[in-house]
């Protein structure tokens, strides 16, 4: 049980290819109207420091390997977001040849905020949602649901090594994703 | 201070510091018209980040963290316990150098920088509390805090300029702007404490908290031990202190030299002159 996490969650804000329409709500809420440190929410740029990871946009092919780096970098308990229409699903982007249709299908993804941009109301409350997810959980390792390599554990952690492998042998691992055929 | 008021202060350091940036979040979020964080909230950080699962980079790096923690506790106990000023300031410097060297320590960018901002940090509000400490003793002719607590003159009437030089200098050492480039968050994401997570962030954290303690305790001296005044410098200063970081945006390492260190020194001669014109007069 994580007890303390849910009065002290540290955002970790990451944009995989958005239009920026979601990172200028998400930084409305860090502003004076919404307020979220009143929750004590502190917007950190270091993963290795966070408990919550936002992420807006699509997931492009560049950002792939950078969001799977980011997830493995944060220590549990964490809790991932999905912010906007283009990460929850793929949004108009869904089924192009540069995208990834969403967040979930590299990385497990807690709570949806669609909208297109979600708006502050809407990231406040998925926010807030995820804290009593984030209470439910422990420090037992999670992992991405895909890796360009194999996942190997090294003394306790993800060995991130394995994450330099190939582009082929993504595209081999992901028939399953993509284009709805 | 007596052994028995020494030893309970030195254990409450930490939490008193505490409540201190607990404060400080709460007032400047009230001067951008929000509610802000509850005032225990770096209390609540703290005890979330011992329940992190911890990753550390190498044994000897957080080890680095830990005496930085120690040494910066032990130069707020040695304050306390009515040390020579001198020795404060270089246990506390000590200190500094111990988190410098743990940030060279690791192969990250960002890291390294932060190290080499700290230093020329140092660089910039070491001097003033040397000078500092030289005054009071021209003036009080001690350094030992229990000789200028126990005049009749508080130090904030005999070195007026000595203590603006060191409101000048804390920005520097409480990592506020304008002077926060130690820190920077949006920068480089807190400098040395980039690669420290979990427990040994917290341990970071901790020192924060005794910073602000030993800037305090500093500010006490100038006071004299008259505690309506004490209370007058620290609400006056907390409050300055807050309303400049949040008025004012970062400046570069370079410039942080240029402003600070030709006006800190110009403060300092003035109060020598004045000083040395009274005696002549008198």
């Amino acid at each position: 049980m994580s007890r303390h996490s849910v009065r002290s969650p540290w955002l970790l804000h990451f944009n995989a290819g958005s239009c920026n329409g979601c990172d200028v709500e998400i930084l409305a809420c860090l502003a004076p109207k919404y307020d979220i440190e009143r929750f004590g929410i502190v917007n950190t740029g270091n993963p290795i420091q966070a408990d919550i990871l936002l992420i807006t946009g699509p997931i492009t092919k560049r950002a792939r390997e950078r969001v799977v780096e980011l997830y493995v970098q944060m220590p549990e308990p964490k809790v991932v977001i999905a912010v906007g229409a283009c990460a929850c699903t793929g949004g108009v982007f869904r089924g192009m040849y540069n995208v990834e249709n969403g967040v979930d299908s590299f990385i497990p993804v807690d709570v949806y905020i669609p909208g297109c941009s979600a708006h502050p109301e809407q990231i406040i409350d998925g926010v807030v949602k995820s804290l009593g997810i984030l209470a439910g959980k422990n420090k037992e390792m999670e992992f991405p649901t895909q890796l360009r390599g194999p996942v190997t554990i090294d003394r306790g952690q993800v060995d991130r090594r394995g994450l330099a492998g190939s582009v082929a042998s993504l595209e081999k691992g992901c028939t399953n994703r993509g284009t709805e055929n | 201070m007596s052994y028995w008021i020494a030893f309970p202060a030195i254990i409450a350091a930490p939490v008193l510091g505490g409540l201190l940036h607990g404060a400080d979040r709460v007032i400047r979020a009230r001067m951008q018209s929000r509610k802000g964080p509850p005032l225990l909230q770096p209390f609540l950080d703290l005890l979330k980040l011992l329940e992190k699962r911890q990753f550390i980079v190498h044994s000897y790096h957080a080890l680095l963290a830990l005496a930085h923690m120690i040494v910066l506790w032990v130069s707020i106990g040695m304050l306390f316990f009515n040390s020579d000023l001198l020795m404060v300031i270089y246990f506390h410097l000590l200190a500094t150098l111990l988190l410098v060297v743990a940030g060279y320590s690791v192969r990250s960018v960002f890291s390294n920088m932060g190290a080499t901002r700290e230093l020329v940090a140092s660089l910039t509000y070491e001097p003033v509390f040397v000078l500092c400490v030289i005054a009071l003793f021209t003036q009080y002719g001690t350094f030992q805090p229990a000789g200028i607590l126990t005049s009749a003159n508080p130090p904030l009437y005999t070195l007026p300029f000595i203590f603006f030089a060191l409101l000048i200098a804390l920005p520097v050492k409480l990592k506020k702007s304008p002077f926060d480039i130690s820190e920077a968050h949006q920068e480089i994401i807190g400098g040395v404490e980039i690669e420290f997570s979990g427990f040994y962030k917290g341990v970071l954290l901790v020192s924060k908290w005794l910073d602000y303690v030993y800037v305090y305790s500093f500010l006490y001296l100038f006071s004299g031990g008259q505690l309506g005044l004490a209370l007058a410098i620290f609400v006056g200063v907390f409050v300055l202190l807050a309303a400049v970081d949040n008025a004012t945006a970062r400046v570069t390492y370079g410039e942080m030299n240029r402003i600070t260190l030709p006006l800190v020194i110009i403060l300092v001669v003035i109060n020598y002159v004045v000083l040395s014109i009274q005696r002549v007069a008198i």
